[in-house]
């Protein structure tokens, strides 16, 4: 399989850092802290839920395109899986001895009473800052979405995010700067010629090289975001399998877009994937914004997200609603199979123990469509649905003439209504057919009773979902605009 | 009364001393520290609720490599009962060390059994998994009602309850009972048109602090012993810690971390014994860190509470009677916040006959710990939603019908005392002339009003000012800075030697450098360090007075201080230059040696803190979502210090007061599991759950210090869980009782509701 290198190399402050002789899931935070003696990224959860772990990493992506910088959750990330990027922490943004912007508004804004958030704040909006150095307040909350601080209430932490496009501007981590030749050099030096082998992890860097592995190593785990897998390890504290990390497989990486469809390779981060969805079906414009933080946006991947089918998985009823497939491969061969076919129990797929995702492509809609995408937890930000929806039905002359219910939170996998869809599917478009689907719901799913919520409320709020959205093609005021993915919780 | 008036520094909002260190990073935290050759250390846990101890094998578990040591129960001291002294929750030696490391019986989901210490975090969680316990499961209790049922099953069978005529016949899992009394409730509810009878129900949540307990312990062979941890008070850890392991006090060092977060909640100890006693069988540092989960199940969250409330009232709204019945849960052992509970129910209001019962109950769950205000969230959400209910029933606004019944200056508090110089009034008048209570409501949304309250302490503080030799300043002072009050200490250090705050540099210094100071809490730092900060400026000014009287050749009272200086008094005829501190620091060795002042106290005469919280929220029928739309803090916090951090504290205190109300609790399983043991299921708000929170700070003097300080980081959350159940209850027309305001529970209701 080519040859081989067991060290894993990146970039921190401008310097190549070698690591080897650590297991593989050892997490950035751990590296960073145990091993780096750089403790001002802080851990207040090892579960990606809090923020205090925020980091960016800097990846560099070939050619002419420029150095992306994006947060991410460093204490659920596995240090070979930031093997090629730069590593930027709260250490590394004090600029010939200038704090960051982001640093002297949270200064001066009071932004800290602890301060042990501070640090993940900082990097938030730091991050923030490369993409947009004076952000509105929408763009500041987004940002720091993922943040918890259990001080200040958030206010001056706002403040500071609005305050730092009027001062004095980052001389290095600005978006005008930050991608220098000098930069892009140090990170075209990392790009891997052999393939990254430790004894517990592999990185292949084609789909033919991952074909081989999966089907040598059928007991191995891929690892993928590693938003799900790196939980197992701080939290349950499992000891994985061998890892097979497909984050370096340039074909998974693949974003098509045509009006045939869309075609999503697995290992596309979900920012990247919502933002094509969003883009092709305005209906679910808001669904990347409420879908989780924007560092489990970062690193997790739709692939991740499909392959691991939690029945509370937000993206799956969504796609369920768009008629997505997937395409599995084995070996040499390639087979496609509906989303709807490809969940068979709890945590329970299709796909064969030698069998990898390679891609979630979506078909591109004909006719006249609407799209409505719900999601009821108890708070608007990254939280685990109790309930989550995605409706398209198509209209044809008043008379509805398809219909995809997906849901999740409803049933042990992410599923169809095929019952309330029969109760649309030749009905006019009135507020009485939603009546009628919402009630055949209770013959689709038995919901179970589980500490985020009763069958009772995910029973009702569910057919009330479906009623809102009935209501939203009907009503002449729409309470809500269609298209707004709603958080309701 | 208070004496300064124009302030030079006071009331300014400057930039906070360690505020740079806070945004780089470089503040180091309780798991920040490492010594050479240190060793990690990770708790075996109880899987049930209820258990006894039979037999722990560790056979299997010492063979791990890198295992250097474990201990158990029996390894730990007997500790004698004996009342904590100086920590916020009330509680005992022998609980606090039965907690720490259970010895015959598991009392909870998650109480210690064992620790390990090894050359890596994983080897200590491999020899974790190797010790082999067994149980006998026992029942477990896991409410008030079925704790003080008739045949309940006991946690402890040596506890009778205290606080009756005479020692009952037999044990009970009721620790204590209080009853509080005044004027004849008979004749009171007899006398009233209008009667308000509910009981109300709160469940157990957590302070939520970000950052989980940790520290560092080595073990000396001399028995010099250093602790290096997060907590809100250094010499609270040192004397229990002390009595815990049955050390001598002045064996141990206590270095304060920065602490990320405590809320009352890291005013005990739970981690540092264990770590001592670790690091003596192994002849090692150890550092112990809690897991988030650790710290859900195994750290001491607030009560849950059951309060049943009845209010009588005349038609012009006068209050003729009050009573209450308190339950609220202990966990394992006794010490609950009943005793506030029972004290501040009725505070705010002036009511002829009222009588309260509180009932401290045990049960299978962590022993509850401090959280701000501790009892009187819970206490004042009963009283404040019946005070909506009877507004409503009366048909008055609701501010009106509060101000009608507001305690004012010298009227007995329910709680005893009379009151001399709140704000009770002061924020309720600001409150309805607030833009936010005239702004017009639309349909499906509801306005909600609450007051809150609470006691503020005063307790021992102490403070060293040392004047250096360019006159500038450092304060030494013990009180880990929770929220800002190095920048607070400053402000007043700078006030009193009228030198710029940037000139003074404050220190919290360990167990060892600076003298004995109680914990960060209750409300107590500003107002009682504060005056310790106040009073060292002040001895060093009659030290500079003195000196210059010296140099002079006159009478000390023949001195002045005046705009910084010291100067002949007005007519004293003397050759003299005013001096500032820093001529007099230049000239320190020439009169008398370095400067130091010095101060240590217990404050008496701290100020009781009144609020007004308005809530707007709208309420989505179809789901239960319920939407702050506004929300309004509004209190009496005596003098503003450095007004950013107390609105800071306000904000911070109604959002968590919000997130109790509408989405906090921990999620029991019948088996006494907690559920949502993480920061995912157990949902603490972000920014975009909330609006921006709306601050006024009132400035009612407290007599009882020199520049009118009250205290104010308890109060805020005290108004907010009946401001938001108030304001969801106008939105739906439905009473809602009890919190969290999750909604499941609204849509429940709403369908009830329809029949
Ligand atoms: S430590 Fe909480 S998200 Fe990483
Ligand atoms: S300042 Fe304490 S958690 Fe944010």
């Amino acid at each position: 399989m080519g040859s081989r290198d067991d060290c894993i190399r990146f970039l921190l402050d401008g310097e190549v850092v070698e690591v080897s002789g650590l297991p593989a899931t050892t997490t950035v935070l751990d590296w960073l802290r145990d091993h780096a003696g750089r403790t001002g990224t802080k851990e207040g959860c090892a579960e990606g839920d809090c923020g205090a772990c925020t980091v960016l990493l800097g990846e560099y992506q070939g050619g002419n395109a420029p150095l992306r910088y994006r947060t991410f959750n460093s204490c659920i990330r596995f240090l070979p899986t930031i093997d090629g990027c730069e590593l930027v922490t709260v250490e590394s943004l004090v600029d010939d001895g200038v704090l960051h912007p982001a640093q002297r508004a949270l200064v001066a804004e009071h932004g800290s009473q602890c301060g042990f958030c501070t640090p993940g704040f900082v990097m938030s909006l730091a991050g923030l800052y490369l993409e947009q150095p004076a952000p509105d307040r929408e763009q500041v909350v987004r940002a720091i979405a993922g943040n918890l601080c259990r001080c200040t209430g958030y206010r001056p932490i706002i403040d500071a995010g609005l305050a730092m496009g009027g001062l004095e501007p980052a001389k290095t981590w600005h978006p005008e700067r930050v991608d220098t030749p000098a930069r892009r050099a140090a990170l075209a030096k990392l790009v891997r010629r052999r393939t990254l082998e430790l004894p517990d992890l592999v990185a292949p860097r084609s789909l033919d090289e991952l074909a081989s592995w999966r089907q040598a190593e059928p007991d191995a785990q891929l690892l993928a975001g590693g938003t799900d897998l790196g939980l197992e390890v701080t939290k349950a504290l499992r000891n994985l399998p061998k890892l097979i990390y497909t984050g370096q497989v340039p074909e998974l990486h693949v974003l098509e877009t045509a009006a045939a469809g869309l075609r999503i390779g697995a290992a596309v981060p979900l920012a990247d994937a919502w933002a094509a969805i969003v883009d092709a079906f305005p209906g679910f414009e808001e669904v990347a914004d409420r879908f989780a933080s924007p560092p489990v946006c970062h690193s997790g991947t739709l692939g991740g997200n499909v392959a691991n089918g939690s029945p509370i998985g937000d993206c799956m009823p969504v796609l369920l609603a768009l008629d997505a497939r997937v395409e599995l491969r084995r070996g040499a061969s390639v087979r496609e199979l509906s989303l709807a076919d490809f969940y068979l129990d709890y945590r329970r797929t299709a796909m064969a123990a030698d069998e990898f995702l390679v891609a979630i492509t979506i078909p591109g809609a004909q006719g006249c469509w609407h799209y409505a995408g719900y999601k009821l937890g108890k708070r608007w930000d990254q939280d685990i649905s109790a309930v989550c929806a995605g409706f398209a039905i198509q209209v044809d002359a008043k008379v509805i003439v398809a219909a995809r219910l997906g849901f999740g939170g409803m049933a042990g996998i992410p599923a169809r209504a095929p019952a309330a869809e029969a109760a649309l599917i030749g009905a006019t478009v009135e507020g009485a057919s939603f009546e009628v689907a919402a009630d055949a719901l209770a013959s689709d799913f038995e919901p179970i009773d589980d500490l985020r919520a009763s069958a009772s409320y995910r029973l009702i709020s569910a057919g009330n979902l479906l009623r809102r959205f009935g209501l939203a093609l009907t009503s002449e005021e729409q309470r809500k605009p269609l298209s707004v993915w709603e958080v309701t919780p | 009364m208070s004496e300064a008036v124009d302030f030079r520094y006071i009331g300014t909002r400057p930039v906070r001393p360690d505020g740079l260190d806070k945004v780089t990073g470089r503040a180091n935290f309780g798991a920040d520290f490492t010594l050479p050759g240190m060793l990690h250390g990770r708790f075996l846990r109880s899987p049930h609720a209820h258990a006894r101890i039979l037999n722990i094998d560790l056979e299997a578990a010492l063979a791990v490599p890198g295992v250097k040591a474990i201990v158990t129960g029996k390894d730990f001291p007997e500790v004698e009962p004996g009342d904590i002294q100086g920590g916020e929750g009330a509680g005992d030696y022998h609980d606090l060390a039965v907690n720490v490391m259970a010895r015959d019986k598991v009392l909870y989901h998650g109480h210690a059994v064992a620790a390990v210490a090894a050359t890596s975090v994983r080897a200590a969680e491999q020899a974790i998994r190797a010790i082999k316990v067994e149980y006998e499961v026992l029942p477990a209790v896991l409410d008030i009602d079925s704790a003080m049922a008739a045949n309940a099953p006991l946690l402890h069978e040596q506890l009778y309850t205290e606080g009756l005529p005479e020692k009952p016949a037999r044990p009970s899992n009721v620790a204590q009972v209080m009853e509080s009394t005044r004027g004849d409730i008979e004749a009171g509810f007899a006398e009233a048109d209008v009667i308000i009878e509910r009981t109300y129900i709160t469940p157990t949540v957590h302070q939520g602090y970000i950052e989980p307990h940790a520290c560092v312990a080595r073990w000396g062979q001399d028995e010099q012993s250093l602790i290096w941890c997060a907590t809100q008070g250094s010499f609270d850890v040192r004397s229990m810690t002390a009595r815990v392991l049955g050390l001598n006090v002045s064996r141990l060092k206590v270095i304060p971390s920065e602490i990320g977060g405590g809320f009352g909640g890291k005013t005990t100890i739970y981690l540092e014994p264990v770590a001592i006693m670790l690091s003596r069988r192994s002849g090692r540092p150890v550092k112990l860190v809690m897991t988030r989960e650790e710290v859900f199940r195994a750290s001491g969250p607030a009560s849950a509470s059951k309060i049943k409330l009845k209010i009588g009232a005349r038609k012009d709204g006068s209050l003729t009677a009050m009573y209450a019945w308190l339950g609220y849960e202990a966990g394992a052992f006794k010490g609950s916040p009943m005793v506030p509970g029972v004290m501040c129910v009725f505070a705010p209001y002036d009511v002829p006959a009222f009588k309260a019962e509180g009932y401290d109950v045990l049960v299978n769950k962590p022993k509850v710990a401090a959280y701000r205000a501790p009892g009187a969230p819970q206490a004042l959400f009963a009283t404040e939603s019946a005070m909506d209910e009877l507004a409503r029933e009366l048909g008055m606004d609701p501010i009106e019908l509060r101000l009608k019944n507001a305690v004012r200056d010298g009227s007995q508090a329910a709680y005893g005392p009379k009151f001399n110089s709140i704000g009770l009034e002061a924020c309720l008048e600001a409150a309805r002339a607030h833009p936010n209570y005239q702004r017009p409501l639309e349909p499906g949304q509801g306005r909600g009003v609450a007051v809150g309250f609470w006691f503020n302490v005063g307790m021992q503080s102490s403070a060293e000012i040392h004047v250096n030799e360019d006159g500038t300043a450092t304060v030494i002072e013990g009180n880990p800075d929770i929220g800002g009050s190095r920048a607070s200490m400053a402000l007043m250090a700078a006030e009193e030697l009228c030198i710029p705050y940037e000139n003074v540099r404050v220190v919290v210094a360990d167990t060892e450098s600076a003298g004995f100071t109680n914990v960060t809490g209750g409300s107590r730092v500003t107002f009682a360090t504060g005056m310790a900060v106040i009073e060292a400026a002040r001895d060093i000014i009659s030290q500079l007075k003195q000196r210059a009287a010296a140099l002079w050749n006159v009478d000390e009272d023949m001195v002045d201080w005046v705009d910084g200086k010291v100067v002949p008094k007005p007519g004293i005829n003397v050759e003299a230059e005013p001096m500032s501190l820093a001529d007099m620091a230049a000239e320190s060795a020439k009169t008398g040696g370095p400067l130091l002042g010095r101060a240590s106290l217990n404050a008496r005469g701290a100020g009781p803190a009144f609020s007004v919280n308005l809530c707007d929220v709208a309420v989505d029928p179809e789901t239960g979502k319920v939407d702050v739309l506004s929300f309004t803090a509004i209190q009496d916090a005596g003098k503003a210090i450095h007004p950013s951090y107390v609105e800071g504290q306000m904000q911070g205190g109604a959002v968590q007061g919000i997130g109790w109300a509408l989405n906090e609790e921990y999620v029991y399983n019948g088996d006494g599991v907690m559920e949502n043991a993480g920061f995912l299921d157990y949902r603490i708000p972000v920014a975009s759950d909330l609006p921006m929170i709306d601050t006024q700070i009132l400035e009612v003097p407290n007599p009882g210090h020199p520049y009118g300080v009250r205290g104010v980081g308890e109060t805020p959350i005290v108004a907010p869980l009946a401001a938001v159940a108030n304001a969801v209850s106008a939105a739906t027309g439905l009473r809602m009782t009890e919190l969290p305001l999750s909604p499941p529970r609204i849509v429940a209701a709403l369908e009830a509701a329809k029949g």
